[in-house]
């Protein structure tokens, strides 16, 4: 068994991604660690939902990515797991947290009742990530922090090499995304996969993450985090005003947009 | 195939000992309401929740030029009505996958293109305005031993269909990057759920009519997401209302002599009502 510290997980080359003639990511390097956290950081338009999007093969690309899968999850294809950034949830829709764990875990159709294993899985997965009481509970009616919690457990469930958040902490408010970021370590402490998590959020990243990818339809630069979010690369991601970035630091809550970007 | 009709028909005589099911027509009625409005209450609720309502009415629509085409060519137009709902289901599906304009933008330009396409074969067919009268209002007293037999051959490709794919349209509906990420092929199942939905949508039309077809997606779909609790009883409630209304709206349309397609529909409605009201007074969490 081979160590995974040493070993990236992922390693993109030359990624060029274009859609309609105009190029979304052009040219971009980038490695995610084994073990680590990785922030995909940017302003709006970035490319970085494109970004994920191409590891997750669902975009064309030129340019290579190639994955390294840990060495304890066996041979095969790396699993990777995915968090999207808005589940566009239906109050209404007559669907379960368990049901929604059972629409990828079983072949028999959900309207034949969960599996036995279905059932034990989603509740295992459901607990370790605090929210077990959910089980039973309409999908549409959790509150964005509970379906954020759901919707980790069942990334975790299916034990991904990589897990990939498209801004897990927007729409939470502060003590959920408290809570939410101490699961996110302690998942990560214990478990062995990479994590590449998009935010805009820099408190966030300087508490969560050990290394950043800058990202503006190019790669602006990466390193570990607190070399790399500094004040200039900070402007030359997000255009000239980079006061509202030093602002950011000075109180550790700063959210990023795009007021300079365009 | 006449001794499994004639032996359906023997068995519901021992089952439907009153007056309304004496008649062989009331009873050709009562099977293909109790084949095709389950069907298509079951393939309903995947439908509502991938918002595909004016979908299912576009399809129903198309019927009308289907219709025309094959009193135009001299074919049973039954079954021209099939074959032009699967083509016209197809290409807004493969359309919808290749363009940015929104999906009800993309559908209302089909759905205005097939019913002027129908208006205008119609109109250079005299005498044909006729014909499709029982098109537009159903006539499920009319149903023909062959048409019973597609719409059994149809409930079982139904049930399969959604047995095999339930939970992947389902999935789908979620969010499509998720679904991708667990192996959902989306345009294979984008287009495997317009075509079965169209051939239920145009087999449905023989019981209700082109104007009320969407009726039998739609209405018990909505009538179970009053009340259900999970993706299980969604489907079971939903199909449940089908039947109820199915055989509630004959035996209401016989005594009061009343259009039976219509009367389906309006049974259908009233579940809803009820349900609603339900749904309001018991509180979910």
């Amino acid at each position: 068994m081979i160590g995974c510290e040493h070993h990236h997980t992922l390693e993109i080359r030359n990624l060029t991604v274009r859609k309609g003639g105009v190029e979304i990511l052009s040219g971009v390097d980038a490695d995610i660690r084994c073990g680590e956290v990785t922030a995909l950081v940017g302003p709006n338009g970035a490319g970085k939902t494109t970004l994920l999007l191409a590891i997750l093969g669902q975009v064309p690309y030129t340019g290579e990515i190639r994955f390294c899968r840990a060495a304890e999850h066996g041979q095969g294809a790396p699993r990777i797991g995915y968090v999207p950034q808005h589940l566009p949830l239906d109050p209404n829709a007559p669907i379960t947290v368990l049901d929604f764990f059972a629409l990828s875990a079983q072949r028999r159709p959900v309207f034949l009742g969960a599996s036995r294993k279905t059932r034990e899985s989603a509740r295992e997965s459901l607990e370790r990530a605090g929210v077990g009481h959910l089980l039973r509970r309409p999908l549409g009616r959790l509150s964005g922090g509970e379906l954020q919690r759901v919707l980790f457990a069942l990334a975790l469930r299916d034990a991904p090499d990589i897990l990939l958040l498209d801004e897990p902490v927007s729409g939470v408010d502060v003590a959920g995304e408290e809570l939410f970021c101490d699961f996110l370590s302690q998942v990560q402490r214990n478990s062995r996969f990479s994590l590449l998590l998009v935010s805009h959020d820099l408190s966030v990243v300087t508490r969560h993450a050990d290394r950043v990818i800058c990202l503006n339809r190019r790669l602006v630069c990466r390193g570990a985090t607190t070399e790399v979010l500094t004040p200039e690369n900070l402007a030359a991601m997000y255009g000239a005003d980079a006061h509202l970035f030093r602002h950011a630091h000075a109180d550790g809550h700063g959210h990023l947009h795009d007021e300079g970007g365009k | 195939m006449d001794t499994i009709l004639s032996g359906v028909f023997a068995l519901m005589d021992r089952l439907l000992p009153f007056a309304f099911a004496e008649p062989a027509f009331m009873k050709r009625a009562l099977l293909a309401l109790l084949l095709t409005a389950p069907a298509a209450a079951a393939l309903g609720v995947p439908l509502v929740q991938h918002r595909m309502a004016f979908f299912s009415d576009a399809i129903g629509h198309s019927a009308f030029t289907g219709v025309a085409l094959g009193v135009l060519l001299g074919v049973s137009p039954s079954w021209t009505m099939v074959a032009f709902g699967a083509l016209v289901a197809v290409a807004i599906t493969l359309v919808r996958g290749r363009t940015d304009l929104s999906p009800d933008t993309v559908i209302g330009v089909f759905f205005s293109t097939v019913v002027a396409l129908g208006i205008a074969v119609i109109s250079r067919q005299k005498g044909l305005t006729r014909n499709l009268q029982s098109f537009l209002y159903g006539d499920p007293l009319s149903v023909t031993d062959a048409e019973l037999l597609w719409m059994a051959a149809l409930f079982l490709l139904v049930s399969a269909y959604l047995a095999f794919l339930y939970n992947r349209i389902l999935l789908l509906g979620i969010h499509e990057g998720f679904a991708r990420t667990k192996g959902v092929r989306v345009r294979a199942v984008e287009i495997s759920f317009s075509l079965v939905v169209a051939l239920v949508v145009t087999a449905a039309i023989r019981s209700v009519g082109i104007l009320l077809v969407t009726a039998l997606l739609v209405i018990p779909a909505a009538t179970a997401r009053n009340v259900a609790r999970g993706a299980a009883s969604a489907l079971w409630i939903s199909a449940g209302v089908a039947v109820l209304s199915g055989i509630g709206g004959i035996v209401a349309s016989w005594y009061l002599d009343t259009a039976t397609g219509a009367t389906v529909v309006l049974v259908a409605a009233a579940c809803f009502a009820v349900t609603a009201l339900v749904g309001a007074a018991v509180p979910r969490r």
